[in-house]
């Protein structure tokens, strides 16, 4: 019994003395799309980073098939923020997609011809054929999400963890990205993406997590984009009420 | 002594080998420079010459290979008091490099002028160490900084995918399992030991420049990692070149300040020259974009006034299509040119030559005219609908919105 695909348990984070995430407890045991969903600050990003072990634990194991992620590296598959790299670096499109076989290569081995025929079958998933020799830097906002997209491919994995890969993307390539996740979980993987906006959630996710801190509410969507929910996340932040009476309309539709 | 195409034997050798070293600290510069720290190398440098000064009062020996491993003891201590300032600390990055490098570099004055001061035997020129002065190489010291040159040269050609993906993207090495820390000090060594070695060709002070300059010159002709280090590594080659032929043909000139200034000028013209990201090409790209956009307003104002009388005035046109300044007036005048060069516009037939001043669209101008109005309204329309796509699509050149597959005004789709 390995186990579920993604497990927290009691996981805390503090940077310095200040938690940012609280106790939170989460198990997700099927393939879907799940959707960590949290006010600016809430501490999202840092969940994933503290899932792959980019930031320390003050307690708590994060688990993936019941084994650290230090044991499954290899089936975790990593889409960072956009605005964490400088597009301006002298590598192309192909360069970048290739990085995602490093893993698997290991020290010194140069990409061949099976990893260079994986980068472009990773591009041509997300659409981006006619741009591979192209330096990063020429790309607009939503094709460098979708590099970065395309590099996570790339890796083979069975886990997707995507950071905001919608944010500052224009309409077009937020379908694309959105049609290609769903692929993936078709195709049984599990796919955890964070993400800012709520008039979008109740449409892309199949599950999501209210997080601010600690976590709210957690399970199929309906069920727990629900106005109590919403309003124990986001309460006293004025500016998005607006918002929040926009998913709540949408939530009880759908429900 | 021996003589090669009229130059001294040992001068070839020393030149060879300070051109490797170039080579080299060109290679591994920019792989510093590509993350994000040029001025690690720096800190290191100006710490060598405590390490130079304390190698020879604790033998009292002044061979070369002696002096350059204290030189590499106190660069790497310099290195290592920056990391811990930075933890313990908490000081900016810059700021810890600011100290560190200022605080060693006043310890290395210090020591340096004591040894000459208090007169130790052999101590006399040691400050050779503060601009370089290859004059003083033997052939075998120029041989070990050739070798090490090329042992650090062969560690980059074997790790540079390592260190390429570090450099870009540091937080999905660290997800995907690459010890990030540790492939950041083996730079960060490997940027102390060529600055280390590049001390008797550059000196404390300037050395870092041979790390800096030709990468960042190499950065302007290529948007490729291998390309950049293979050029910055000849740009190496070069500037180290130019500076120990002209310091071996002046007495006492010192090397350091004169390969600096050969980089500088391989800089400057990188800056200027490079397709693509050079100023020149800045320059005419954008008067591209300029002309390209006036001659299509001219062709739309010219129609606009030939549908009105038939024809129309290059004067009048002007005092419509270009407002006032001298450049607008300039930029239309080469536009209206280039609109007869291009038969979009010619003479009006009843007046011979147009030297009455009277023009008309021809039939293919006046196709272009319509296409251009068309194309208008469909991106002045889907900037309307569908803001997001029109903008990422959208270009000075006003492309076909269909062919750009923008075309339905859905915002959707693409």
């Amino acid at each position: 019994m390995p186990g579920p695909m993604l497990e927290f348990h009691d996981v805390t984070v503090a940077y310095g003395r200040r938690p940012v995430l609280w106790n939170i407890d989460l198990a997700v045991d099927e393939p879907c799309l799940f959707g960590i969903i949290g006010p600016n600050g809430a501490g999202k990003s840092t969940m994933l980073k503290a899932a792959l072990g980019l930031v320390p634990l003050a307690g708590g194991t994060i688990r993936f098939f019941g084994r650290p992620f230090s044991e499954v590296r290899g089936r975790i598959g990593y889409v960072p923020q956009r605005e964490t790299v400088d597009w301006d670096f002298p590598v192309s499109v192909t360069d970048v997609v290739l990085m995602g076989t490093y893993a698997h290569l290991g020290w010194f081995r140069r990409p061949g011809p099976r990893e260079r025929q994986l980068a472009r079958d990773s591009l041509t998933r997300v659409g981006l054929d006619d741009v591979a020799d192209r330096q990063i830097g020429r790309l607009s906002g939503g094709q460098q999400q979708r590099v970065f997209l395309a590099r996570a491919l790339a890796q083979q994995a069975d886990i997707y963890v995507l950071d905001e890969p919608m944010a500052g993307v224009d309409a077009g390539s937020q379908e694309q990205i959105f049609r290609v996740l769903s692929d993936l979980r078709d195709a049984g993987r599990l796919v955890v993406v964070v993400h800012h906006d709520l008039r979008t959630a109740a449409d892309w996710f199949d599950r999501v997590a209210l997080v601010d801190m600690r976590l709210v509410a957690s399970g199929p969507t309906a069920a727990v984009l629900t106005p109590e929910n919403l309003r124990r996340t986001y309460a006293g932040r004025l500016d998005v009420l607006d918002e929040l009476g926009r998913a709540v309309a949408r939530g009880e539709r759908t429900s | 002594m021996s003589v090669i195409g009229g130059l001294p034997y040992n001068t070839l050798v020393v030149a060879a080998g300070v051109a490797a070293v170039g080579c080299a600290a060109g290679v591994i510069g920019s792989l510093g420079v590509l993350r994000k720290r040029p001025l690690v190398g720096d800190a290191a440098a100006h710490a060598t010459l405590v390490g130079v000064a304390g190698a020879f009062l604790l033998t009292g020996r002044r061979d070369l290979p002696l002096l350059l491993a204290g030189a590499l003891c106190s660069a790497l201590a310099a290195l290592g008091v920056l990391v811990l300032l930075r933890r313990w600390s908490r000081t900016r990055e810059d700021a810890a490099t600011a100290i560190v490098l200022a605080v060693s570099f006043g310890l290395g004055i210090v020591t340096v002028s004591g040894i000459t001061a208090r007169g130790i035997p052999g101590g006399a020129g040691l400050e050779q160490f503060l601009l370089g002065h290859t004059a003083a190489l033997t052939a075998g010291d120029a041989a070990l900084l050739a070798a090490i040159s090329a042992g650090v040269v062969a560690i980059v050609a074997l790790a540079l995918k390592e260190v390429t993906l570090v450099a870009f993207d540091a937080a999905f090495a660290a997800a995907t399992g690459w010890p990030v820390a540790l492939i950041d000090y083996a730079l960060v060594m490997l940027v102390a030991v060529m600055v280390v070695v590049g001390l008797p060709a550059a000196g404390a002070v300037l050395v870092t420049a041979l790390v800096v300059i030709p990468p960042v010159a190499a950065r302007q002709w290529t948007d490729r990692v291998g390309t950049m280090l293979a050029l910055s590594g000849s740009f190496g080659v070069l500037a180290a070149l130019v500076g120990v032929a002209v310091s071996a043909s002046v007495p006492r000139m010192a090397t350091g300040p004169l390969v600096v200034l050969a980089a500088a000028t391989i800089f400057a013209a990188s800056f200027i020259m490079a397709p693509g990201r050079g100023w020149w090409a800045r320059v005419r790209r954008q008067r591209a974009v300029e002309q390209a956009w006036t001659r299509g307003r001219l062709l739309s104002a010219a129609a606009e006034a030939a549908a009105a009388d038939g024809g129309f005035s290059r004067r009048r046109l002007a005092e419509v299509a270009a407002v006032g300044t001298d450049a607008a007036l300039r930029a239309f005048d080469a536009a209206f040119d280039a609109l007869i060069r291009q038969s979009l516009i010619s003479p009006a037939a009843d007046h011979g030559g147009g030297v009455a001043d009277r023009w008309r669209l021809t039939a293919v101008g006046q196709e272009a005219a319509d296409e251009r109005a068309r194309r208008l309204s469909l991106w002045n329309d889907l900037i309307a609908s569908a803001p997001a796509a029109a903008r990422e699509r959208l270009t000075i050149d006003l492309p076909d919105p269909q062919a750009v597959g923008v075309a339905d005004g859905s915002g959707g789709r693409w």
